[in-house]
């Protein structure tokens, strides 16, 4: 019969039966119980003591072949909150905000960079990946989420000062401009780069009022175009019948018919 | 890298607050206090070996009292003077009298040991009282220590007192004793093997208890003399 398994054996302790005094006991011989050396025991107590030895219970799937069970840590951290929140303010309150991988640089350069940003009222934001990554899964930026790897700051400003970041970055080795979101648009570097490339809002916006203007300014001379032409040509008959009846008069018309055309 | 593949590096610092010891009550002496050789009513009767106040289980002193961490006996034994004082001796020097405290859990010797001269014949009678002993069973605690202090920072001397014991021993905290009973009674419940030695003494199986002591029925095969076998269930 299979041996039963796990804490159904003595979970409910039944009353283990009483058994019989033996009639003869066993004489002790040699030294007494309690022994400073360790007593010899008795060829069967030996055998009842290897029988009832302790099994450890085998699972039919060893622990070291499941997954291992990752511990969930807690977010209970108030400071992790409070950083996570600073984030959510971020990418709230401001319009533009490129991502750029920061390698170490020296404290000066830094200092200086901050300077030229701070002109152009940009901000810059050092951000914890950790935090970064768990906001950003949880909000609308997800796409955002594989340039948060490594070392990274944020640029943030209200207003879209695409050309100047691109033009301190290029003057600053260590910051490499990775990504941007400008009005809640994601946009690559290429992107960026495209972006600064534009012509300034007022004239690209005049720009496509005069594309659209273009054909209505047209469309007058269009519809115009077919009656001054008859009109023209009109003219121009009543001219040569006028010039024919005086013409046989006096010299032909052919000669200032075509001239007339 | 390009798979978006995290670099481990250092992350949000976590502050973990420090321990809390409000709840600790410091005796009057930090320090163990000094254990006579001779208690002070020595005993004049000679009385006779009585090992059986090494045998089995210990039935005082399981449990902490005042302190956090201890020495847990794992076996049986006597204590002299001798190792009272390696005791205090070790332990004072080791410890911080402002933020630690200790105190001892068994009495100063009591139980007076006879010897006869060397190099004499049997007989003659007894022997006159040599010294004064202790008796330890297992699983008594022989010294508490606690304060303002972890388990770390207690545990090396303590483990150098244990080595010095006459029986074997464990550095020990209330969690770590916590810990050893329940894993004992996990054990015990989730043994696989249907035959236990209390089972088939308690049945008197096979007429085992020829071989065995009556003592067996109340020790269950985890102890054999003055030993504690601790990996039997």
């Amino acid at each position: 019969a299979p041996l039963p398994r796990g804490p159904v054996l003595s979970a409910a302790p039944v009353p283990l039966s009483a058994g019989w005094l033996p009639a003869l006991h066993f004489v002790r011989r040699g030294s007494k119980a309690v022994t400073r050396h360790w007593k010899a025991m008795h060829f069967q107590r030996q055998k009842l003591m290897a029988v009832t030895e302790y099994l450890a219970p085998r699972p039919a799937i060893p622990p070291r072949c499941l997954p291992p069970k990752r511990e969930t840590v807690e977010e209970d951290n108030g400071y992790a909150r409070l950083l996570r929140r600073q984030v959510e303010e971020v990418f709230r309150d401001n319009r533009m905000i490129a991502v750029c991988q920061c390698n170490s640089m020296p404290n000066d350069d830094m200092v200086m960079m901050k300077k030229y940003f701070r002109k152009h009222n940009i901000e810059i934001k050092f951000v914890l990946n950790e935090i970064v990554r768990h906001v950003l899964s949880q909000s609308k930026y997800k796409n955002l989420l594989p340039l948060f790897v490594t070392r990274n700051i944020l640029l943030v400003s209200r207003e879209m000062k695409v050309k100047e970041v691109l033009r301190v970055l290029k003057g600053i080795p260590q910051v490499n401009l990775l990504g941007a979101c400008i009005d809640n648009t994601i946009l690559s570097r290429q992107g960026v780069e495209n972006f600064a490339k534009l012509p300034p809002l007022e004239a690209a916006q005049g720009q496509t009022v005069g594309a659209l203007a273009l054909l209505p300014s047209q469309m007058s001379s269009l519809l115009q175009g077919g009656p001054t032409h008859l009109t023209a040509l009109l003219d121009q008959h009543i001219h040569r019948l006028q010039a024919g009846e005086t013409g046989s008069l006096a010299e032909p018309s052919p000669a200032h018919s075509p001239g007339a055309h | 890298g390009p798979g978006g593949v995290a670099v481990p590096r250092a992350g949000l610092k976590k502050y973990i607050l420090p321990p809390d010891y409000s709840g600790i009550v410091f005796p009057e002496k930090t320090k163990l206090k000094f254990m006579d050789k001779v208690p002070a009513v020595p005993k004049v009767k000679r009385e006779p070996r009585y090992l059986r106040d090494i045998r089995g289980p210990s039935r005082e002193a399981t449990d902490f009292i005042q302190g956090q961490y201890g020495i847990l006996a794992l076996g049986g034994g006597y204590l002299h003077w001798g190792h009272f004082e390696m005791i205090r001796l070790t332990i004072a020097h080791n410890m911080d009298p402002k933020n630690m405290f200790a105190i001892w859990r068994v009495p100063a010797p009591y139980k007076p040991v006879t010897r006869k001269s060397l190099g004499h014949r049997m007989g003659g009678g007894k022997g006159p009282i040599d010294h004064y002993v202790t008796a330890v069973k297992s699983g008594r605690l022989v010294v508490e220590v606690g304060g303002r202090c972890e388990f770390e920072e207690v545990k090396p001397f303590l483990t150098q007192v244990v080595q010095k014991l006459p029986f074997p021993a464990v550095p020990i905290s209330r969690d770590g004793l916590r810990e050893m009973r329940r894993e004992e009674e996990e054990k015990k419940l989730n043994n696989q093997n249907p035959w236990t030695f209390e089972r088939i003494v308690t049945a008197n199986m096979l007429g085992m208890r020829k071989y065995l002591s009556p003592y067996d029925l109340r020790f269950k095969g985890r102890y054999w003399g003055k030993f504690f076998l601790k990996h039997r269930v």
